[in-house]
């Protein structure tokens, strides 16, 4: 882990680290509907250094997919994002105009959704949709350049007679293909920024080792950064340097995912991780955490996971903050002492 | 949709025709009374000219038999004389139907070119002023007597400001050479600019009247389709791609939002065809429309006969239409 110290430690200090590729300091997104408002990022900080691999974990619900939805500026109205920072390459994204906003997007800072299916036009051709950046951005000259991109990177993602297959119709592909196709769409810029929304969730073991390969082979030539949102402890524990544990809207625990993952000084953590199934001793039972997320139009003031902690006490019920815990990391919790034992 | 499936669609149909055949046959003979008689009650027929008549329509025959006499006639497009005219049924039609299709395709282009832009801005303004004036302007719509409309118009446009004229297709002062009987295209055709722009101003309130319904149902089905393909994951996909808003909306959305779109105009152009009979009544309108409803008056019971199995045949084979613009639009669907 090569991050300097301040990158990897998002506390209350809004100065973005120094050389930070994307610097977020207290991004709210919130959601008017009928219930009421749905707090569903509230006052997440993060950095990611240039070239470093992020993951994200949490439950479903608990703002993975809004938080990089909302650095991206892919919100739609009504909901709304306000941040004191959001920074990537040196740009304000906040103060940007929408068309230069835009212009960062798909060529600096790229997505791929968590479901390839629904992700790509039905009613496009894989070549199309590939091509469309590519021209958008000026990538390539014209459409016929445009195309052999398309097939070249088509083949770069691992797809079988690409120039066969690039005026194919999004169904016409397997799951995984779906995914390369994805990939390669968000890698047609050379981004410098990829945000990996569950690239594998949809895809069975074999399929998604060799989709985690091809991100990283892209990360090692490119330099590109990657933002890993997942599930899949094993995953975040595999390929990437640094993790951050998402619970209703807030980062509860970040630092070097190893360290974090061998020690968790929050018990959200520990309870994911006791959730897995253990390799070691397969035949233990699984102790899925109890309890559910808290509703996001309804948030208590206090800890958000106190009505799930086996450690709540009646202190857990006033506010509280991402706090250090050790070399490059924070926790938000008042007892990691209890769990550091 | 390959070629079999286009024919295995097209040989559905046939089942559909004989039973509507069956039908529009039975007419005759279901309606009360001798059917002669009623047909020549205003014109103080001999008993000898009423003979020859039932002689002429074959109703001294069975049953199955004139069905049979009825079908092998009918597919040759033989529905025997218009009593009114005088003349074959077929050629009346022949000449009546291009003002009809005329007045149907001017409807539907008005139709479509209200409903495609406002029903696209109701959803991408969602829950806005424009969205709900548009919603209400739809139910008004749709649920609004066509008849009723159309005299609104004409009090407005014809009577009160004299912008428009009313009854015809063309004003009397103009003559255009028959050539596709549609009087728009053939003023084109022969680069008549003044009798263009006279019929023009004539197919104006019929084709408003007709046509503003339809739009607004097909505004209600762009509306709902574009609101559910805005929030699909392949809008935002584009977005992330760093594609123009309006390229977003143009291109990926428009082109899957239109299909449900597409496929509702083309039935709505068979509701059109068959439904204008009022409207063609209230405008002087000289279409089929009218002069069913003449016949109908008249008692032109092979008239009517024929009518009503055009109809049925125009409406059957929009939806055949339909069904393959369906899934020509759509990949996920095309065999
Ligand atoms: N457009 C929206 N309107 C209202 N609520 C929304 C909207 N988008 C997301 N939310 C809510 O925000 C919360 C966070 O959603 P998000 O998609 O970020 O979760 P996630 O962590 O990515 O979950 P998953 O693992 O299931 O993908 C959820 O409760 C969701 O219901
Ligand atoms: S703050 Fe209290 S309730 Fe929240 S995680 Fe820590 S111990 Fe549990
Ligand atoms: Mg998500």
């Amino acid at each position: 882990m090569s991050a300097p110290a301040a990158a990897s430690m998002p506390l209350d200090d809004a100065v973005p680290a120094p050389g930070a590729l994307l610097s977020v300091r207290d991004l709210r997104t919130v959601f008017p509907t009928r219930r009421g408002i749905v707090q569903a990022v509230d006052g997440v900080d993060l950095d990611v250094m240039p070239g470093e691999a992020l993951g994200v974990v949490g439950e479903s619900g608990s703002g993975k997919s809004v938080t990089f939805l909302s650095v991206l500026g892919l919100i739609r109205p009504p909901g709304t994002v306000t941040a004191e920072t959001l920074r990537f390459e040196g740009f304000d994204l906040m103060r940007l105009s929408a068309t230069e906003r835009r212009r960062l997007r798909g060529r600096a800072m790229a997505l791929t959704m968590q479901d390839a299916l629904s992700a790509l036009n039905p009613a496009f051709t894989v070549g199309t949709q590939i091509m469309e950046g590519l021209l958008t951005h000026g990538i390539v000259a014209n459409a016929r350049a445009a195309r052999e991109e398309a097939v070249a990177l088509m083949g770069r993602v691992g797809i079988p007679s690409a120039a066969a297959r690039v005026d194919e119709y999004p169904h016409q592909f397997s799951g995984g293909m779906r995914q390369r196709i994805m990939i390669a769409i968000a890698l047609a810029a050379r981004p410098r920024l990829l945000i990996a929304d569950e690239p594998t969730t949809a895809l069975d073991v074999t399929i998604r080792a060799q989709v985690l390969d091809l991100i990283d082979d892209l990360r090692q030539s490119e330099g590109m950064a990657l933002v890993l949102i997942t599930h899949d402890l094993g995953v975040v524990a595999e390929r990437t340097e640094r993790l951050a544990v998402m619970y209703a809207g807030q980062i509860v625990e970040t630092g070097p995912t190893a360290a974090v993952l061998a020690a968790p000084r929050h018990p959200y953590t520990r309870g994911l991780l006791a959730s897995l199934p253990r390799l070691d001793a397969p035949d233990s039972p699984i102790q899925a955490i109890p309890g559910q997320v808290p509703d996001l139009t309804r948030l208590p003031p206090g800890c958000r996971f106190r009505e799930r902690c086996p450690l709540a006490v009646a202190a857990c019920a006033e506010p509280v903050l991402l706090a250090p815990v050790g070399p490059d990391r924070a926790a938000r919790c008042i007892r990691t002492e209890a769990l550091a034992s | 949709m390959s070629y079999s499936r286009i024919a295995e669609r097209f040989l559905q149909l046939v089942p559909v025709l004989f039973g509507v055949s069956v039908i529009v046959f039975l007419m005759i003979t279901l309606t009360p009374g001798d059917p002669v008689e009623i047909m020549l009650a205003d014109q103080r027929a001999t008993e000898e000219q009423i003979a020859a008549l039932r002689r002429d329509m074959g109703l001294d025959k069975p049953l199955a038999e004139r069905f049979f006499h009825f079908l092998v006639n009918a597919v040759q497009g033989d529905f025997g004389l218009s009593f009114f005219h005088r003349r074959p049924v077929i050629d009346v039609i022949a000449e009546r139907l291009p003002a009809t299709i005329e007045l149907t395709l001017a409807s539907m282009l008005v139709a479509i070119m209200v409903a495609i832009p406002l029903g696209v801005m109701a959803a991408v303004r969602r829950d806005t002023w424009l969205d709900r004036a548009c919603t209400v302007g739809g139910l008004f719509g749709v649920s609004m007597p066509g008849f009723w409309f159309g005299i609104l118009l004409i009090l407005l446009f014809a009577v009160e400001l004299r912008l428009l004229p009313v009854g015809g297709r063309l004003g009397y002062d103009y003559e255009v050479a028959r050539i596709t009987g549609m009087v728009l295209i053939d003023s084109l055709l022969a680069g008549r600019l003044d009798s263009f722009r006279n019929a023009l101003a004539h197919i104006a309130l019929p084709a408003l009247t007709l046509g503003l319904p339809s739009a607004a149902l097909l505004m209600r089905v762009t509306r709902a389709s574009m609101v559910e393909v805005l929030a699909a994951d392949y809008i935002t996909f584009a977005e992330a791609k760093g594609l123009s808003r309006l390229r977003v909306l143009a291109r990926h959305a428009l082109k899957n939002a239109l299909i449900p779109t597409v496929t509702v105009a083309a039935i709505e152009t068979g509701a059109l065809l068959g439904g204008n009979m009022i409207v063609e009544t209230v405008f002087g309108w000289p279409g089929l429309g009218r002069l069913v409803v003449e016949s109908i008056f008249a008692r032109n019971y092979p008239l009517v006969q024929a009518a009503v199995l055009l109809y049925a045949l125009t409406y059957v084979l929009l939806n055949f239409v339909a069904d393959i613009l369906y899934t020509t639009l759509n990949p996920r669907v095309r065999l």
